[in-house]
């Protein structure tokens, strides 16, 4: 008994945080996204979800943290298996190569994107002076510009978390392949592929949520005609001062995430039950 | 003509050589063991066949073709695993079925049906839908060799299959290698670390050290004229004793360093120091009185290690330990002094 009471005075502060500065907020957003003047009211939900333009944020969002999300995975899948070939000291300058932008913020690196693909930027410029792309080409405020700026914000988290389930793989599963007629290509797609599917997952769980909820890139990235919810939200709070319209987009973000990762989850789960 | 022939291998990993130059061939259908201690280089010379490692130069002929620079997937060989490498994401049916998907042999049906057959060789029918990872080692083991033989390669390599297995297990499989072996007509190449499990299995023995080949010859051959003193020790765990080799009128004899005297065959050809292979099975170990009446050597007991059926001692004579093996219808306690002999036959003479 005297155990459990110890345990639970162990774990008090943990959930009193827990609750104070995560749980609470979160139920008051629901309460206020359902409140209006006169009391409760959908009214918030009904405005979103039958105005086109909010619609199109969402699917906006939806669609490019899924794009976000699969580009990271082509990059972070063979990258991860390189580093977990590799030899240990190499290993450790790649690993270092890949978190290397987290230790910087990410304002600044979206800045140094800007720089880059701004109209009079490095990439543009270059690409015009080739004869590649018309006069007019621009990346910067476009889909592009954000899918580009997200992914190199997030893929580190993809190719850490596939890092780990690669290097749990038995080398001789892939030498077995070999011998049972496989090239290398296609030990990689039956067997490592396959066998590193939780990583890429969890990886894509991570990437995911964390492009559907981001704020900074793409509204610097895709300037203030490509919103995404999180950037509309943004607005609501702090431009037009609706904070029951931005509780209710909250949600509706928080949802709509539930929706694309259910599904998700249950199906890569099952296949790896 | 022979299936597996390896010419001059030379093999480097960075400037560690571990295979200076090796020669050896397998006849079809014939079971050759690769035997030696951990490290000796036998696994890296079965990997060279199945063509996971390169070589430094050298050239590796499988069925008449130079394979030496083909990956393994274009070789004609099954191999078999220490840790049996079944796919742990596929069941036992679809780890059975991998060769023959991947190399597009036969049809959906003829592959079931050559899974089937494959499982059956086994007894493992009835767990086709299992996964791999449910199953026991033994199981395991023989979901592995299922694996191995459904393609029906020219060439089966082995890769200490056995030693993770308990002692019963393993010779249950040992019998079973040797049937399907045999019905099947598969070149095998084998590579334990096991004495016994060389003696037992094969037709030929290469045993290695150091990346060379100390001898080879059949089982029968190798074990009871070793040619040298590892071969000896490693086949067999002879006791090495040091001696030298004189004239007398009665024949060589061989002198003891503590001045005891053991007489040789009289064909015994080798004179002066010399080193004496003595099997532990070949001492016969009686009452210290015998040695006293001059037959036999003086020995003491050092420890008796009870094995059920049989028992080791371990003696003391002339400054060396000697491990022999006993019944029990004798018994002898440390400190004992006992006498020692062994049939001049049995000895066996070889270089210091």
């Amino acid at each position: 008994m005297t155990d459990r009471l110890e345990n639970m005075a162990l774990v008090m502060p943990g959930l009193l945080l827990l609750g104070l500065a995560f749980i609470l907020p979160v139920l008051q957003m629901l309460v206020l996204s359902v409140s209006g003047p006169d009391g409760f009211t959908l009214e918030h939900f009904t405005r979103f979800l039958s105005d086109s333009y909010y619609l199109g944020i969402l699917w906006r969002t939806v669609r490019l943290s899924a794009l976000i999300t699969l580009i990271t995975a082509l990059i972070g899948f063979p990258l991860a298996y390189i580093m977990a070939k590799s030899g240990p000291r190499l290993r450790l300058w790649l690993t270092l190569i890949v978190i290397l932008p987290l230790m910087t913020s990410v304002v600044i690196r979206t800045f140094g994107w800007i720089v880059l693909l701004g109209r009079s930027g490095m990439i543009p410029s270059m690409l015009r002076d080739l004869g590649l792309v018309g006069r007019s080409f621009s990346i910067i405020q476009t889909e592009s510009a954000i899918v580009i700026g997200m992914v190199q914000v997030l893929l580190p988290f993809m190719t850490l978390s596939v890092l780990g389930v690669v290097m749990s793989i038995d080398g001789r599963l892939e030498e077995a392949a070999r011998t049972m007629g496989c090239s290398f290509m296609k030990t990689i797609r039956t067997v490592v592929l396959p066998l590193s599917l939780p990583g890429i997952v969890a990886g894509g769980l991570l990437v995911f949520t964390l492009s559907a909820s981001s704020f900074v890139t793409p509204s610097l990235l895709g300037g203030s005609r490509i919103q995404v919810l999180a950037g509309s939200i943004y607005n609501a709070v702090t431009q037009t001062l609706e904070w029951e319209f931005a509780a209710a987009q909250a949600v509706i973000l928080f949802v709509g995430v539930a929706l694309v990762l259910v599904p998700y989850l249950s199906v890569t789960g099952r296949r790896n039950g | 003509m022979s299936e597996i022939n390896l010419s001059d291998i030379h093999k480097s990993f960075g400037k560690v050589e571990v295979i200076p130059g090796v020669s050896f061939s397998v006849e079809r259908g014939e079971f050759v063991s690769l035997l030696g201690p951990s490290g000796c280089g036998k696994t890296t010379l079965l990997r060279i066949v199945a063509g996971l490692e390169t070589v430094s130069s050298g050239r590796v002929d499988i069925a008449g073709t130079d394979v030496t620079h083909l990956p393994p997937e274009k070789r004609d060989i099954a191999m078999m695993f220490q840790s049996y490498a079944l796919l742990p994401h596929l069941s036992v049916a679809e780890n059975v079925r991998f060769p023959l998907r991947m190399r597009g042999i036969g049809s959906r049906d003829e592959q079931n049906e050559r899974v089937k057959t494959a499982l059956d060789t086994v007894q493992l029918s009835h767990l086709g839908d299992r996964r791999a990872r449910q199953l026991s080692g033994g199981q395991q083991q023989r979901v592995a060799l299922a694996r191995a033989i459904v393609s029906r390669p020219k060439v089966l390599l082995l890769d200490e299959p056995l030693s993770n297995l308990d002692a019963r297990l393993r010779e249950d499989m040992q019998v079973e290698l040797i049937e399907i072996h045999k019905n099947l007509g598969l070149t095998t190449l084998f590579v334990t670390h096991d004495q016994e499990e060389a003696l037992s299995l094969s037709d030929r023995i290469i045993l290695i050290k150091g990346g060379r080949i100390e001898q080879e010859g059949t089982p029968a051959h190798i074990y009871a004229q070793p040619s040298t003193s590892f071969a000896s020790q490693f086949l067999g765990s002879a006791n090495m004793l040091s001696a030298v080799v004189e004239d007398t009128g009665s024949g060589p004899m061989a002198v003891l360093g503590d001045g005891q005297r053991l007489p040789l065959a009289l064909d015994e050809a080798a004179r002066g120091a010399v080193s004496l292979a003595l099997r532990q099975e070949d001492l016969v170990l009686s009452d210290a009185s015998d040695a006293d009446n001059g037959a036999g050597l003086k020995a003491k007991v050092r420890a008796r290690v009870y094995l059920g059926a049989r028992n080791r001692y371990v003696l003391e004579l002339a400054g060396a330990s000697l491990r022999i093996l006993t019944g029990n219808d004798q018994l002898f306690a440390r400190g004992d002094d006992v006498s020692l002999t062994i049939a001049p036959e049995r000895i066996r003479v070889l270089a210091p």
